[in-house]
Formats: C-alpha cells, structure tokens, sequence
C-alpha cells in the first residue's frame, strides 16, 4: 500500500489521532481524524482530485488552505466541498466529480464548444435558465445538489442568532492572536474568528527559528509560538474563539458581519470595533502546464508536510528565492526530501536573508539565480521541467533549455494581501508593489475606516515577527478607543513602536518603510470623506 | 555567465577569501589555542538572540540589525550562541594535535552519535572528505525546541575553515 506520510521528523512528532477509514469512489483508504480529506487522500497516493470544468484538465492539491478550487470533490453527498479545509471523519464517502462531460468533451472539443460555453449562453430566456442549469451543472461535474442538505438551509441569514462584543478579530494568524492577547488581558470583549479548525495560523507550519528580538519572538521556533499564543488565549475568559467560521459579508449600514459556521449554519456579529487580520494569498507563475497535480504552492507544500507530515514528492524544485521559498527548501531537507534546486530569475542578489540561502546550500541544494522555468513536463502530473537561463533583459537566453528531473514544483514568488474582506469596509484602496498589492489607506493606529483596524500581511506583506508586534498594537489601539486605556496601555504601545521599528531598520525594511510611511495618514477620517 | 563571478550575495554563500577580508573567521593562532565561535551572518536582519544568551558578552551587536562580531578574547566556546542562532550561522573551530574541529547546529536526520563516520561539506555544499562525530549534544535551552550541535574532528586541519556541514550515510 502506498503511503506518503513521514513517521521520523527531526524537529517535529506528528500525533494524527485515532485512525479512521475513508472511501473513495467506493475504495477503503487510511486517515487520520486529524487530517484533512486532501492530505489524506494525497498521503494515499491520489493526485488527480477532479478535472478542470471547460478543459478537462487534471486538477489537484494547490493552496491547502481553502483559498484555491483545485481540490474540489464530493463528499458525502455534497458536491464542491474544498478537500483542503474538510476534516476526515469515519465511513466518508468521497467521490471525484466524474459527470457525463467527461466523455462528451472530446465531441464537444471537435464542435470548438468546451462544456461550459452553456452555461453562459443558456441564461435568456430566463425560464430556459434553471432547466439548462441543472443539465450544465450534471454534464460538467459541478454535481448536483441534494434536496435537503445536513443543517438549516443556508439561506437563513444568522440562523445561529446575532452575538453582541466589543471586539471582534477576523483572522486567527499571528497579528490576530496578538490583537486579541493584548486587548483581552485588558478586560474587552472578544470574539476572534478562523475559517480553519484551529487557530494559528501560518504559525503552525513554521519548523524555524525566528529571528527579531528575544524579547518577542527570536530564538522559538513558529509552531512552539504558535502553541503558546493559543494557550495563552484560552486562558482569558473574556475571549470567545470560533473556528471553522468564515466571515462571508459586512454591512456598514447595520455594522453587522455575516458569518458561515458548519452545517451550513450563518451568524451575524455586531461589534464596536473591527480587525481584519486575513493574511495573504500566495502569488502564482505563468508557464506552460502550471496547473498540473504537482505543480503547489509553496505554503501548500508547508501545510503538506509540517501540519499533516505527508511528503508531496521524492524529487522537488523550488521557484524564488524569497525567504518563503527558501525556508520550504529547507523543510523538505529535514523531512529527508530530495530538493534538485531553487531557481530564480533574481539578478541582482538572492532576495532573501542570506543566511537562510547559506544554510540551504551547505547541505548541496543548489540556488540558481538568473534561471526561470520554461514548461512542466507531464500530462496528469508533474514528471519533470524545462529551465532556462535568462539574460540580463529578462529574455531566455538561446540555446541554454535543460531538463531537471522532479515529481514536484513548489512556486514560492511572493503573496497578495487578503484584501477582501477589507473593501467591504469602504476604505480607501490602493495598490501599491512594495506591500504586495491592494492595500488599504490607515493612521497610524492602523485604522482604516470608522470602526475597523488593519494588522499583518493583510496591510503589508512582511514577517510573522511584525505581524505580531502589528496585532498586539492594533489591539492596543482599539482598547484605547473602547475607553479602556491608560498608562500602562501608553507604555505597551511605546514599546511595541520601538521594536517594530527596530524590525524594520535593517536594510531589506528600507523600501518597505518608506511605502508604509506613503500609506499611512494623519486623519484617516479626511480620507474616508 | 558562470557561478564564479557572482559575488556572495548572488551566489548564496561565501567562500573563505571572501569573510577573511571580512575579518569574521578567527586567525590560526586563537583556533590552536582554544575552541571559539565565528559567526557568519555577515547582513544586517533585525536578530539578537546570540548576543542575548553569550553569559560572557562575548558577542558584540551594535544595535537589533547590526550582524554581531566576537571577541575571541572573552569567547570560552561554550556552544550557547550555536544552539539558540535561528540563522543557523554560528560555528565553532578549534585546531588542536594537528586535527580540526568544527562544531556545527543540525537539525536533520538520521540522528549523529559518537563514532560515526560523516561525509564533511563545505559552505557549497561540496563534499570535501571524511570526519568522525566526537560530541553531539541534544540542547533544549528557554524555549527553543530541541536542536542537535555536533563536533566534527578531521585529519587535515585547513578543513576545519571550510567545512559547514555534515551528511551522514543511512545505514
């Protein structure tokens, strides 16, 4: 029997629970309660979770955090459900979403008609609509929907009722932890919200070390801080946690947020006071087959191997060499995984912290600037790659194509701010490269409309480090605004100030700075009107 | 354009013309003397756990982003600053009966006991002979998770400047 998962980890034990048994398509597989569908099924060996709805095309794990559609499957009667945020429970039935279309494409493909082309034409007449909808929905795999759905319908709005609280913090990371330790400790009313089942969040992959200051982070490594973060939060009474909640909506005319609870069950939050702490989405590459099984992100690649302890291949290459990519490198190494290289197309110097890429290298895994990925070799999944060399004008150098032999390509090139939830506040937008994109204008209290605070990647694409320090003054800044400061709050939030720009001062920070400074307002009310 | 005339910062690594000018790597007469650290963390990144752990203030950081240098007067070779650098960049050399001696942070497997014979790397990752571990130590210091330190001996002593890593055959 095929089995990926890693049972000797040099830094971390992996304790999966009770074992349980999961079918797909009818076929018995080995889980664990405390894996997700998809890392399950992918510690069993399956790549090809379903396939792309216009083309046909294999898809696979991406994202593993619930931000990407590839993993999309039925489970349980329920078509469309995202593997990678679904925990396994006993006797599962999954099934890949293998529908009619599957064998009328190549006649459909013949006519130039791909499946889905219906789907946009078949709207007018309006009574048209539904029929041709329920045909679409049965050729192309999107599945068909049951009658009745386990819980209330999902169209009742806040079919959990309505919770009132002082504060309410979007987002289980590390700036929302911090928010949430430091506003709580000093008596508000918290409710912090993750669309996961644990809180954490990129936290928990982190098998390194940190750096900044001892006083904060340095020297633990993620996961331990992680851990420690929870617990300290579990310890404050007056902090309520849900988990598995997403915020899906927020109304500034009623200040209400909407959020989707399991069982498709929905509750409405009203709070005085708002952060959004939603992190990042990770960047993709463009080139040729980039959507193959085999082809991940590399936070997915981290959530692979450091939360469930499953190897995503034998042979892998990374894209970038930003720290993210650096660092996952460096993972694979200690969960014994071969990696044949880091290319990057970088000129001008390896982008991450230097020691990061010398720790890699001693241990042979080459870095290789001036370099890109030309095309992934395979048809169902990732069996090989095309580099080139680049010249100096960013074009492939003639004649230097070479193959490298790989089951996997992880893509580490950088994140976009989650900035959705964000815009529904009404802020004031705008897009700027340095912070990683869509970013919100703020003050320097991190407040970004009326009643709402913004802290970590979400604001600006920087380390776990200063998303927490961010966090805990957002949170602090909030407290002051709830009427609950006073010196010591002052002092915390000096504090604070002082290492935050400390973590900045080095020289990697220098344009960084400057474009929070060029964000950053003195009345944010002058903006918002 | 060949990997030679990249400069370190391309390259992702130095070699040893390049920290020598930098003054970071400990002159022969201290490395016969007595074993001491020599940190090779040559960028400015907002860190100080090394200067923060040295009980002999041994290590010199001016300021959170300034890269620490050691006084190898004061510096006792007490493995400390090796354990907790999350850079993993901290090493410590030592010269002595005419074998080297690298101590090094590891953190993968198989796990290093006494005896064994490791294929020794140098910065590039390029295999360079053989050593035997003398001393691996398990240290679990504040709240740092478990990370091995290891000491490598090797028969030639020049090694001793050039080797950062060690590969240890699966049996």
């Amino acid at each position: 029997m095929v089995d990926w998962r890693i049972y000797d980890h040099p830094i971390l034990e992996f304790d999966r629970g009770k074992e349980v048994t999961i079918y797909l398509d009818g076929k018995p597989m080995k889980a664990y309660e405390s894996e997700t569908v998809a890392a399950a099924l992918y510690a069993n060996g399956l790549r090809e979770f379903s396939k792309s709805i216009k083309y046909r095309r294999p898809r696979g794990f991406f994202c593993a955090i619930g931000r990407c559609s590839a993993c999309m499957m039925e489970v349980d009667g329920v078509p469309n459900v995202r593997t990678c945020v679904a925990m396994c429970k006993e006797g599962m039935q999954i099934k890949r979403q293998k529908y009619p279309a599957d064998y009328l494409n190549p006649i459909l493909n013949l006519m130039k008609l791909p499946p889905a082309v219906y789907m946009r034409l078949m709207t007018r007449p309006s009574f048209i609509y539904k029929p041709a909808m329920t045909v679409m929905r049965e050729l192309t795999g999107l599945g068909k929907f049951k009658k009745t759905l386990p819980g209330p319908a999902p169209t009742t709005m806040g079919s959990e009722g309505t919770l009132e609280t002082d504060f309410l913090v979007v987002g289980g990371g590390p700036a929302g932890m911090q928010a949430s330790i430091e506003a709580g400790q000093r008596g508000a009313n918290i409710i912090i919200i993750d669309d996961k089942d644990r809180l954490g969040g990129q936290l928990l992959k982190q098998t390194h070390t940190f750096f900044s200051d001892v006083k904060y982070a340095a020297g633990k490594r993620g996961f331990k801080l992680g851990e420690q973060m929870i617990a300290q939060l579990s310890e404050l009474p007056n902090v309520k946690v849900l988990t598995e909640t997403a915020a899906v909506g927020y109304y500034p005319k009623e200040n209400v947020m909407l959020m989707k609870r399991p069982g498709n069950a929905t509750l409405k939050v009203k709070a005085k006071k708002y952060l959004v702490a939603t992190g990042a989405y990770e960047k993709t590459l463009v080139f040729e087959n980039n959507d193959i099984p085999g082809v991940y992100g590399a936070g997915g690649v981290q959530t692979l191997l450091n939360v469930f302890g499953v190897k995503p291949g034998n042979r892998g290459i990374l894209l970038g060499t930003g720290n993210v990519a650096l660092m996952v490198a460096y993972h694979l190494i200690q969960a014994g995984i071969e990696v044949a290289g880091v290319y990057a197309p970088s000129f001008r110097r390896v982008r991450g912290y230097f020691v990061h890429a010398a720790k890699i290298q001693r241990h042979g895994v080459p870095i290789v600037t001036r370099h890109t990925i030309v095309k992934a070799l395979g048809k169902d999944e990732v069996k090989g790659a095309i580099m080139t060399r680049l010249n100096p004008d960013y074009t492939p150098a003639e004649g230097s194509q070479f193959h490298v032999d790989c089951d996997f390509i992880c893509i580490g090139v950088g994140l976009n701010p989650a900035y959705d939830l964000v815009q529904l506040f009404n802020p004031q937008m705008v897009n700027n490269g340095t912070l990683g994109g869509m970013v919100p204008i703020r003050d320097k209290t991190f407040r970004f409309a009326p009643n709402a605070y913004i802290a970590g990647d979400c604001g600006s694409i920087e380390e776990a480090t200063t998303a927490m320090l961010e966090g805990g003054l957002a949170g602090l800044y909030v407290t002051e605004a709830l009427g609950r400061g006073d010196e010591g709050v002052t002092a915390k939030i000096e504090e604070y100030t002082h290492t935050l720009e400390e973590d900045r001062g080095s020289p990697f920070s220098t344009r960084l700075k400057a474009a929070i400074e060029e964000i950053t307002v003195e009345d944010i009310e002058e903006v918002l009107n | 354009m060949s990997k030679e005339e990249l400069n370190a910062l391309q390259r992702g690594y130095h070699r040893r013309d390049e920290l020598e000018e930098l003054d970071v790597l400990p002159p022969e007469e201290t490395v016969k003397e007595k074993r001491v650290a020599l940190i090779e963390c040559v960028e400015e990144i907002p860190c100080n756990p090394c200067a923060v752990v040295c009980r002999l203030d041994a290590i010199e950081k001016d300021g959170l982003c300034a890269p620490g240098t050691v006084d190898w007067e004061k510096c006792s070779g007490c493995t400390m600053c090796v354990a907790v650098c999350p850079g993993l960049s901290i090493f410590l050399q030592q010269i002595k009966d005419g074998k080297g001696y690298v101590t090094m942070p590891y953190e993968v497997l198989p796990a290093p006991k006494v005896g064994m014979t490791v294929k020794l790397m140098d910065r590039s990752g390029t295999v360079v002979g053989e050593g035997k571990i003398v001393n691996p130590t398990y240290q679990a210091k504040g709240d740092a998770y478990p990370r091995w330190v290891v000491t490598v001996e090797m028969d030639d002593p020049a090694l001793s400047y050039e080797v950062r890593a060690i590969k240890i055959p699966e049996e």
